[in-house]
């Protein structure tokens, strides 16, 4: 039997928006097809030790609780996880998780915080927030059954601007994505998937969320080929409905 | 009187009416246009009243219910927001229309519940005589950006004020902390650490680590949420005393509680303690934290104990967040959900109803509501699912039904069992027709969901317009 190992860091700190419906997604598609899946909790003074996971997942938080988690994430964890990245672990991080593991961020007055710098990106505060439905098209995601639109929900005053090194998760079709200029939203390194798109992400993109769980029992085991079908009619009425609403068709 | 003052307030009376003639409930409209002719006409109009003010993220409506009570059964008249108004313009709306054009009006005491988010702005027109924070839990991040800006913003409102007393809830360190250090009078209210025996360590908190230090604070009991005994062993940040307190509770039920009170108050340099035990007339843990500061607002007014307790005891739910309808030998209960804690508090109490009940879930995605409903992934449907695996059916409807049946299929309900109708009739019929002889139709709605559901329930019940 497989067996899937979801490591959720700082869910006590970085759980705002709902980010708990990612994990909560990654697990039960893994358990509805016969996968067994495990949530391991990582969070202040714990230490990050990546063989045993094979998904990390890194949420966004307000700022007060952001910086006691960033704190940590610098001084306790740094090598760990570019490490784990650099070995192709499978990632996924939303909103504030997202701007951590990029170079730094330049708050709107000019002062500069240094972040993990794991990725080849940066984000500029801004005094506008970006608050609305977003829907963007992931061409990786498009297959018979998939047309590769995504719909989420962000809210974020952060820019962020992606490096030569990342690629963009996918082209926005409405909404603000990245930075509100370049089209783009998210970002993807190695098998790091970065989104603004924050809490229950994955629960109403499905296929995203076995593209993730494909991705990591490929990385584990030798023998994995693909994942069963699963139904997805409640999945695929509320992604539907939403991309309906937003871009009218 | 000052002639652009008093053209303000005629405009907003004559507005007011206008707008219920036409049957529309624009209870804030009216006030708007009277600050536009005058931007001070709030102030002015204030000035006269002893005021009585309620503010937080969760209970402001109820308890000012149950306040507004307190005062009826002691005989004193007031003005009051009743119908949610609670932004500037609303607040404006019913100070203006109280004014009487000619000679002074005998009702002296204004009973306000104020959004936390426009509270700040408020203070800078009206300075109330007693201020109650009922709590802060996370609410509409869409709208009001983080739960420390809303707190922040309530503490800048707190700070303009000279003579206000405060009337604060002790188990919520974020609440609590306006009272830290301040020289105004203060009152704390709360539950004891051994009065609730059967509190679970909450699944997530909005406040775990100290707002001071940012050490994580050690809990001698939980209530709920990230209320209860919080104590930093870092900079000593604690719970701070309560004076009014719930001592024990001897009973929740679906549709009240039993509990103990202790009310301690300084006599000279001796503390006076009484003992009471009351009903309180609504279900849930929330209630008696919204009781416990209505009560502690009778007892700053100097008001008599049991003319308190009789309010709590003989309490009916109010408009909205929990209002019961008679439909024939059936009931159907509609309690408004806005946020995590309340949507758990919510089906905690179904949990406790006796009877197999029907259930129906309504979500929206207005302004109002919250444009963001990526909260119901923090809400515990879990329980829910395990209570309603007898009641058959759960309906769900509202903008976003399809989302919210999508998290009940990711808590383990059956999705057979899952009825997603958006049609309203349709689904009061259903919900009705499938509940037992003498049983409830429970309704759980977001704000805007709420309302509609309201209006086909008036057509088919006959309800009180909301403004009444």
């Amino acid at each position: 039997m497989y067996e899937l190992r979801i490591c959720h860091l700082y869910p006590n700190l970085l759980n705002l928006y709902g980010d708990i419906g990612n994990i909560k997604t990654l697990k039960k598609r893994s358990e509805w097809r016969g996968i067994s899946a495990k949530v391991i909790n990582l969070t202040i003074g714990e230490s990050f030790v990546p063989e045993n996971y094979d998904i990390v997942f890194l949420g966004g938080g307000q700022d007060y609780e952001q910086e006691i988690a960033q704190n940590d994430l610098l001084k306790q964890k740094s090598n760990e996880i570019k490490n784990a990245i650099k070995n192709d672990k499978v990632f996924l991080c939303i909103c504030g998780g997202y701007q951590m593991l990029g170079k730094f961020y330049k708050t709107w007055d000019g002062k500069e915080i240094e972040f993990l710098g794991a990725l080849d990106l940066w984000t500029i505060g801004s005094k506008k927030r970006m608050v609305g439905n977003i829907v963007f098209q992931c061409d990786f995601l498009q297959s018979e059954d998939c047309d590769g639109r995504i719909v989420g929900f962000e809210n974020h005053s952060g820019r962020t601007y992606l490096g030569p090194e990342v690629k963009p998760l996918g082209k926005v079709l409405s909404g603000y994505g990245n930075n509100g200029e370049d089209g783009y939203e998210g970002a993807i390194y190695k098998n790091v998937y970065c989104s603004y798109s924050h809490g229950s992400l994955l629960p109403k993109n499905p296929a995203l969320a076995d593209h993730l769980i494909t991705k990591a029992l490929k990385q584990k085991y030798k023998d994995f080929t693909c994942l069963s079908q699963l139904d997805d009619k409640f999945e695929i009425l509320a992604h539907d409905s939403m991309i309906k609403r937003v871009i009218g068709k | 009187m000052n002639i652009k003052y008093k053209l303000a307030s005629v405009v907003s009376k004559t507005l007011c009416k206008v707008c219920r003639a036409v049957r529309f409930g624009g209870t804030s409209f009216p006030g708007k246009a009277a600050s536009i002719i005058y931007p001070n006409a709030l102030k002015e109009a204030a000035k006269n009243y002893k005021i009585i003010m309620v503010t937080g993220t969760n209970g402001k409506t109820t308890t000012t219910h149950i306040i507004g009570q307190i005062l009826e059964e002691n005989g004193i008249k007031y003005i009051t927001n009743k119908s949610g108004a609670n932004l500037t313009a609303g607040i404006a709306s019913t100070f203006l229309n109280s004014i009487k054009l000619l000679g002074e009006s005998p009702v002296r005491t204004a009973l306000i519940e104020v959004d936390e988010a426009a509270f700040n702005k408020i203070c800078d027109f009206v300075e109330p005589d007693i201020l109650i924070v009922t709590n802060f839990f996370r609410d509409q991040l869409d709208r009001y950006g983080e739960l420390y800006s809303t707190l922040n913003n309530v503490r800048l409102g707190v700070q303009k004020l000279k003579n206000t007393k405060l009337i604060l809830n002790a188990d919520d360190s974020m609440c609590a902390s306006l009272g830290r250090g301040s020289d105004k009078k203060l009152v704390y209210f709360g539950i004891g650490p051994n009065a609730y025996k059967n509190a679970e360590k909450p699944a997530y908190s909005d406040a775990m680590y100290c707002i001071y230090c940012k050490n994580k604070y050690i809990y001698s009991n939980y209530i709920y949420g990230h209320l209860g005994g919080f104590r930093c062993t870092n900079c000593g940040y604690m719970r701070p005393p309560s004076s009014i307190t719930c001592s024990n509770i001897d009973e929740l039920n679906s549709s009240d509680s039993l509990i103990q009170i202790s009310i301690e108050s300084s006599e000279g340099n001796k503390i006076k303690k009484e003992l009471y035990k009351t009903k309180i007339g609504l279900p849930g843990l929330y209630n008696i934290y919204n009781s416990l500061a209505a009560l502690s607002c009778g007892v700053v007014l100097g008001l008599p104990v049991k003319n308190s307790l009789k309010c709590l005891g003989s309490l009916k739910s109010g408009f909205g967040r929990m209002e019961e309808i008679d439909a024939g030998n059936k009931k159907i209960w509609i309690i408004l959900v806005k946020n995590p804690s309340g949507f758990n508090q919510a089906i905690d109490l179904l949990t406790k109803a006796e009877k197999q009940s029907q259930i129906a879930l309504i979500i929206n995605d207005k302004v109002a509501d919250g444009t963001d409903i990526s909260w119901l992934w923090d809400v515990n449907f879990g329980k829910l699912q395990r209570a309603s695996e007898e009641t058959g059916n759960i309906f769900v409807s509202g903008i976003r039904a399809e989302d919210m049946a999508l998290r009940l299929k990711y808590d383990d309900f059956n999705t057979a069992k899952i009825s997603i109708i958006k049609d309203y009739d349709k689904m009061i019929c259903e919900g009705l027709d499938n509940s037992l002889e003498d049983s409830s139709f429970y309704i759980l709605a977001s704000y805007t969901a709420m309302l509609d559901i309201r209006k086909h329930l008036k057509d088919m019940f006959g309800l009180k317009e909301f403004w009444e």
